[in-house]
């Protein structure tokens, strides 16, 4: 059997310091260390934040999502972590991420300047196919800008 | 003491016959290491240099990374593998010497490699076991700082069983050691983790400043191993439930564990997935409820449970049409002790399935010198549902007592229905094939009534008392739509709890088909019933 690719999307509340230089020194250590452990375990994905939440959605071989997932439960810069969809897909949706970060580019600041507040963008209301493809159209953007 | 302190003990020393105690530590063969209260080593004989490198000033859980999750027992008590930062294993023994400072007493170990300590690990996690754990947690008592703690956490997973159950126990397996790994990523580097067996894990948490640290460790401990766990593409979550002990002065390490189980105790059934911390007051509760029980127990052999009965009329007749028996609990010393009080203590040790089983029987027998085709109603818990032995129960007690199937209504609470719903409609299908009449208890309390009324074609909806005793109109309105759905699913409908003229008078005018209360009948034994039903009937026909 082929080693077939697994998807796994979840929510989950921030509880990261909401001052600017704290938020950005923890984002930046996640991402700097989710893109070295990523690569070598042959995950890609993106990775969604907001004042009150992160959306992440990790597509792998079982094994490594799953050992990366244990971490990340274990993280305790968040917490009240749902797993929305854990599925093996055909295709990866974010082929060339280790980890894209959605969030940081000036098309999105501005519209996470609405959707950053807490109340703006509540994940826990959508499911994980709508996540996943809410993150998609978010980094195709995020790479032309 | 041992050898090696009653040497730092003495001071003086012999100088024409004996060498310095200083010389000879400095001569012995093989290590010993004094270490200050906060694990740094303050002094080290040559012979560690030698097979330790440089250790003075280092902290002791760096140069035996298995520190306090490796082995260590008591002083006096036989000695454990330690294994160094560069692998050398050896017997430890060990010396308090007050303050928070002990010695280590290090022989090298010819047998000892690595792979010896087993039995003292737990294979599945790596986790120290209970002997490993007890000594840890003596040796941590004594070593303590007078102004410090030491907390014990002990917790239990709760849906472990089913996950085992559902996926096999390789995937069970699998989430022991994920439990196991969380647990440790929790606790600092002094804390131990043990695993006792099955789901029950402890912590032994070092150096704790007050009550408030242990139950932040207890807090992230529930939430960290309640987290979602994904294990072969499985989705499982489970809960943790913690009880937390802190040591108090000059407690014994097994007195810690008890009562860090008690608070466990505690925590389970204040509904799981929660801590509780342990209170003086929790043994007394816990040896109330064991005595308690065992009086539970007796109470069977010796007869001291009694049914009452308490009557239920048709509305439109205003004739009894049965009884619903009532357990009675008759202790001899403590005089009648209300069901609330035994009940769920009796639903928490499975006793309620015995009990039950008798109430049964007893309900037939008596049932049977009831004038007429008068109905007697039994109340039958969640917990026999479950037991499988039910329908043998319920078809042996008709055949004994020769009372006719239609005779006897069974009582059921949606808690019955909760789990498993297809096996318990299973039953009542089976039931309701012997000709037994199968009603639903407190309807309405529950978060999801109505739809048990689709699932299974109750006889007879009995309406919560708190609908009858409501005095808003919300009650009212519920009362009536209640009422109105059931008898339109032809179903008979009681009233509970009705207790004066005023409500009787509306629960005519809300549909309901009968009515249970103190208004149209106390409970009574058994013997009362003729005299009753005679005095209904003078009543009735005045009417
Ligand atoms: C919201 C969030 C997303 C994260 N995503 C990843 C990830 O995709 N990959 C990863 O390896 N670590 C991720 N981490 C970090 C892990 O929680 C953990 O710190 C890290 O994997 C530890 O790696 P190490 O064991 O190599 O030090 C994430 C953390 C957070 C809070």
């Amino acid at each position: 059997m082929a080693s077939s690719i697994y998807s796994l999307v979840y929510y989950s509340r921030n509880y990261i310091a909401s001052d600017e230089t704290t938020f950005a020194a923890n984002v930046d250590q996640i991402l700097a260390k989710s893109r070295l452990n990523n690569q070598r375990d042959e995950i890609t994905g993106a990775l969604l934040f907001n004042a009150g939440c992160f959306a992440q959605v990790l597509e792998g071989p079982l094994d490594t999502v799953e050992a990366a997932f244990e971490r990340i439960q274990q993280d305790e810069r968040h917490g009240d972590v749902s797993l929305l969809a854990l599925n093996p897909i055909e295709h990866r949706s974010f082929p060339n991420w280790a980890m894209g970060f959605i969030g940081t580019s000036k098309i999105h600041a501005e519209r996470f300047a609405d959707i950053g507040s807490s109340s703006g963008f509540d994940p826990s209301r959508l499911t994980g196919d709508e996540i996943n493809s809410l993150l998609r159209e978010l980094a195709i953007e995020e790479e032309a800008a | 003491m041992n050898a090696v302190t009653s040497f730092l003990h003495k001071t003086e020393a012999d100088p024409s016959s004996m060498p310095s105690y200083e010389k000879i530590l400095e001569l012995l063969p093989r290590p010993v290491i004094f270490v200050g209260s906060d694990g740094i080593v303050l002094y080290a004989n040559p012979s560690t240099e030698v097979l330790l490198g440089t250790v003075i000033g280092r902290d002791v859980h760096e140069l035996f990374p298995g520190f306090m999750s490796g082995l260590i027992s008591m002083p006096g008590a036989l000695s454990s593998v330690l294994v160094s930062w560069n692998e050398v294993a050896f017997e430890a023994a060990f010396a308090a010497l007050g303050n928070g400072r002990f010695l280590i007493d290090l022989r090298p170990s010819l047998q000892a490699s690595i792979t010896s300590m087993p039995s003292d690990m737990d294979d599945l996690t790596g986790l120290a076991k209970r002997n490993a754990l007890l000594s840890h947690l003596s040796c941590a008592l004594s070593v303590k700082a007078p102004s410090s703690f030491v907390a014990i956490h002990c917790l239990d997973l709760d849906r472990f069983k089913m996950v085992n159950d559902m996926l096999g126990h390789a995937v069970g397996d699998l989430l022991l050691q994920k439990v196991a790994n969380r647990l440790t990523s929790a606790c600092r580097k002094g804390d131990i983790v043990a695993r006792l067996g099955g789901d029950e894990f402890v912590v032994l948490q070092n150096d704790v400043n007050d009550e408030a640290a242990a139950e932040t460790l207890a807090s992230r401990i529930v939430d960290l191993v309640g987290r979602t766990y994904v294990i072969n593409g499985h989705t499982i979550n489970i809960g943790a439930s913690v009880g937390v002990a802190l040591s108090s002065a000059g407690i014994q390490a097994r007195d810690l564990l008890r009562n860090g189980d008690l608070a466990l105790y505690e925590a389970k059934r204040a509904g799981r997935g929660r801590y509780r911390t342990f209170e003086s007051g929790m043994d007394a509760l816990l040896l109330n409820r064991r005595e308690m029980e065992i009086d539970l127990r007796r109470a069977l052999a010796l007869k001291q449970f009694k049914l009452h009965y308490q009557p239920f009329l048709d509305v439109t007749t205003n004739k009894v049409d049965g009884f619903e028996a009532l357990l009675r609990w008759e202790h001899p010393k403590k005089g009648n002790i209300p069901p609330l009080s035994f009940i769920p203590l009796a639903e928490e040790n499975g006793l309620i399935v015995k009990i039950g089983e008798w109430v049964i029987r007893a309900a037939c027998m008596e049932a049977l010198s009831w004038p007429e085709d008068m109905v007697v109603a039994v109340n039958v818990s969640p917990l026999q549902f479950k037991s499988d032995t039910l329908l043998e129960t319920v078809a042996a007690a008709l055949e004994r007592s020769g009372l006719p199937a239609h005779r006897l209504e069974i009582e059921i609470t949606e808690g019955a229905l909760l789990d498993d719903t297809e096996k318990v409609v299973q039953t009542l299908n089976a039931l309701r094939n012997l000709g037994v009449k199968i009603s639903m208890d407190d309807f309405g309390t529950g978060y999801s009534s109505l739809s048990y009324l689709q699932k299974f074609p109750f006889n007879k909806i009995k309406i919560d008392r708190s609908f009858v005793a409501g005095h808003s109109t919300d009650s009212e309105a519920i009362l009536r739509s209640i009422a109105s759905l059931g008898r339109s699913l032809g179903m008979a409908i009681t009233a509970e709890g009705v207790e004066t003229a005023e409500q009787l008078a509306r629960i005519r005018g809300e549909r309901c088909t009968h009515v249970q209360g103190y208004l149209t009948g106390r409970p009574m034994s058994t013997h009362q019933i003729p005299d009753f039903l005679r005095q209904n009937d003078l009543q009735t026909e005045k009417l």
